[in-house]
């Protein structure tokens, strides 16, 4: 192979290629019915790659008529298609969680998080009911940033709805800064961060945990996607800001199923 | 468990549909080729390949033996499930909008829309031979449309047929004696879905109005009204819990103009009789056009604008939640 000569490659890789060609694809059956396996080609880039597939494996009882259209022959744009899923018509694609709303005043109260109560202070950052000086976000870039930035974006914006005439094309990503001008991360604000959870934790153990603290808006329990058990950390939205810092209060260094929890403000996402 | 994504159809789902075990899963488009899939992994089983226009509505039969698609190119189409061959093609006089087939399977409805000078027909044709004497055969009967266009329609039994229309209307019809015999006006906008519950007492409707309603099949009575923001495409009932799917979202024509999150393209659950939402699931970037839940109620399958089907198996938190 002169081209691969010239070609200077690690030594990694020229051992690698000395092994000559693709090693055999190989078949993998574990006591849990989950089958892998691995095969290995060589892709447009002229690299080999390693491709390892797990399938769980299931077995159906099905009614007679349903067993013998398994068996039925492919026909029309499939005619040609192998046994099996084709991975042009068919793949799997990421997982999506249900969003269960656990409080139907969910919609209403997405619009006007602030507490009535404190209404007379609105945090410029996060947009809730505080000084914009106790922002709990205070202390992370984004806030400094944001606060240089508040006043010249909003006069900008402002000219910019003012100039442009009703009917005319605004970009999808104008027309939604517009509408949540500041909006971003105030979901977060009254969103608790709890870790430390230990494995055997459930939906309802989140919820009795943290039911006593108040309303929630949203709990997000980090599961595992295989074993369908606690990642360790979850994520409870509530409606208002002292309920969230009254669970903080109570859950940090709380001893729950013979684990110590951390509770903290849950960071905000920035994208 | 991560949704299944089948990519078939080179344009915007119409409808999909599970045959009576839920094995098969039935897709149309506006291409011309309606496809069919195992539910179980998603892989192909084929394509019917004839039509030479958009498929604007497909049915099969209890057996899954007959296949049928009503499409834009001025046919009606009926199939052998199994191999894919076409064994009859109806000539109809403007395009087919609605097919069903009879609960037994003998018979066949169309509805035809009002276009080029037709006025919107509903025809019954007799399918019990299934095979090319069908395409001379004229209909058993007709019944012209008097109130406006039918949008959607099921076949409920083997006498009655409820149809859903452009202008919101809903009506039955008896089969034998050819007549309207009810009739009620609870939407504003067309109803672009109809689907029964797994017991046939009722169905619910899916309306351009954003909302979705409930109504009792022997006396259309109006039951529940589910309200959302946006149009509603599909509606389905769960087989086997009080809860209502409604498919939806802002109209295809403004999809490109505002951020998916805005176009609320999610699948939403409610419950059946206390009409509120308790559940969302993402997964399309277009609106849905077609949803439905599998005949055992574990997985549902949902057919969006932006061509993908998308079967979902409910995890567990689904089949445990308790309403309070």
């Amino acid at each position: 192979m002169p081209a691969l000569d010239e070609y200077k490659s690690s030594w990694a890789d020229e051992i690698e290629l000395e092994s000559g060609s693709l090693p055999p694809p190989t078949e993998d059956i574990d006591e849990h019915g989950v089958k892998t396996v691995t095969e290995y080609k060589i892709n447009k880039d002229d690299k080999k790659v390693k491709v390892v597939r797990t399938y769980k494996l299931q077995k159906h009882v099905v009614s007679k008529s349903v067993a013998s259209r398994r068996l039925l022959h492919k026909f029309g744009d499939s005619a040609n298609d192998e046994p099996g899923p084709n991975s042009q018509t068919t793949f799997v694609s990421e997982d999506i969680n249900m969003q269960l709303i656990t409080n139907k005043e969910e919609e209403k109260s997405n619009d006007a998080v602030v507490d009535p109560k404190n209404q007379f202070a609105k945090c410029r950052f996060c947009n809730g009911g505080h000084f914009t000086t106790n922002c709990p976000y205070r202390h992370t870039a984004a806030y400094i940033e944001k606060i240089l930035d508040t006043k010249p974006q909003a006069s900008a914006s402002a000219a910019e709805t003012t100039s442009s005439k009703p009917g005319k094309y605004v970009p999808p990503f104008i027309k939604d800064q517009q509408k949540n001008a500041g909006n971003k991360g105030r979901d977060d604000t009254t969103a608790i961060r709890i870790s430390n959870l230990s494995e055997a934790t459930s939906d309802a153990d989140l919820e009795e945990l943290t039911n006593k603290f108040g309303k929630k808006s949203k709990m997000y329990l980090a599961k595992d996607k295989n074993t369908g058990l606690c990642k360790g950390f979850a994520y409870v939205h509530f409606y208002s800001k002292e309920d969230a810092a009254a669970a903080i209060e109570t859950l940090d260094g709380f001893g729950y199923d013979h684990l110590i929890l951390k509770a903290e403000w849950s960071k905000p996402q920035y994208n | 468990m991560r949704p299944l994504m089948l990519q078939g159809h080179e344009r915007s789902i119409t409808q999909i549909l599970y045959n009576r075990e839920g094995d098969l899963l039935f897709s149309s488009s506006k291409d011309n080729r309606p496809n069919v899939w195992f539910s179980i992994n998603g892989e192909r089983l084929g394509s019917y390949n004839g039509h030479q226009g958009a498929i604007w509505c497909i049915d099969v039969d209890w057996t899954s033996t007959k296949f049928m698609s009503g499409s834009g190119d001025m046919t009606l189409k009926l199939w052998s499930v199994e191999t894919g061959k076409s064994v009859a093609t109806i000539e109809t006089k403007s395009s087919v909008r609605c097919c069903n087939f009879s609960f037994s399977g003998n018979q066949a409805a169309y509805s035809t829309d009002r276009a080029m000078g037709q006025e919107c027909e509903l025809s019954i044709i007799d399918v019990r031979t299934m095979d090319s004497s069908l395409n001379d055969a004229s209909p058993i009967s007709k019944i012209p449309m008097i109130h406006s266009k039918i949008t959607s329609m099921k076949w409920f039994l083997d006498d009655t047929i409820i149809t859903g229309h452009e202008n919101g209307l809903i009506a039955s019809y008896d089969i034998r004696m050819g007549r309207e015999i009810n009739s009620i006006k609870e939407h504003t906008h067309v109803i672009q879905d109809l689907q029964l519950s797994k017991d046939m007492t009722m169905f619910v409707t899916a309306s351009k109005d954003a909302t979705a309603k409930l109504f009792d099949v022997d006396t259309l009575t109006c039951l529940k009204t589910y309200k959302t923001e946006r149009p509603v495409n599909s509606a389905a009932i769960s087989p086997i819990y009080e809860h209502v799917a409604l498919g939806g979202g802002q109209e295809a024509m403004d999809v490109t103009t505002t951020s998916t999150r805005a176009g609320k393209f999610d699948s939403r659950f409610y419950h059946l009789v206390y009409e509120e939402e308790f559940a969302r699931l993402k997964g399309h970037f277009g609106p849905i056009n077609s949803l439905q839940f599998h005949p055992d109620g574990k997985s549902f399958a949902s057919g969006g604008e932006d061509g993908f089907v998308r079967i979902q198996v409910f995890d567990q938190s689904y089949h445990e939640l308790v309403f309070e």
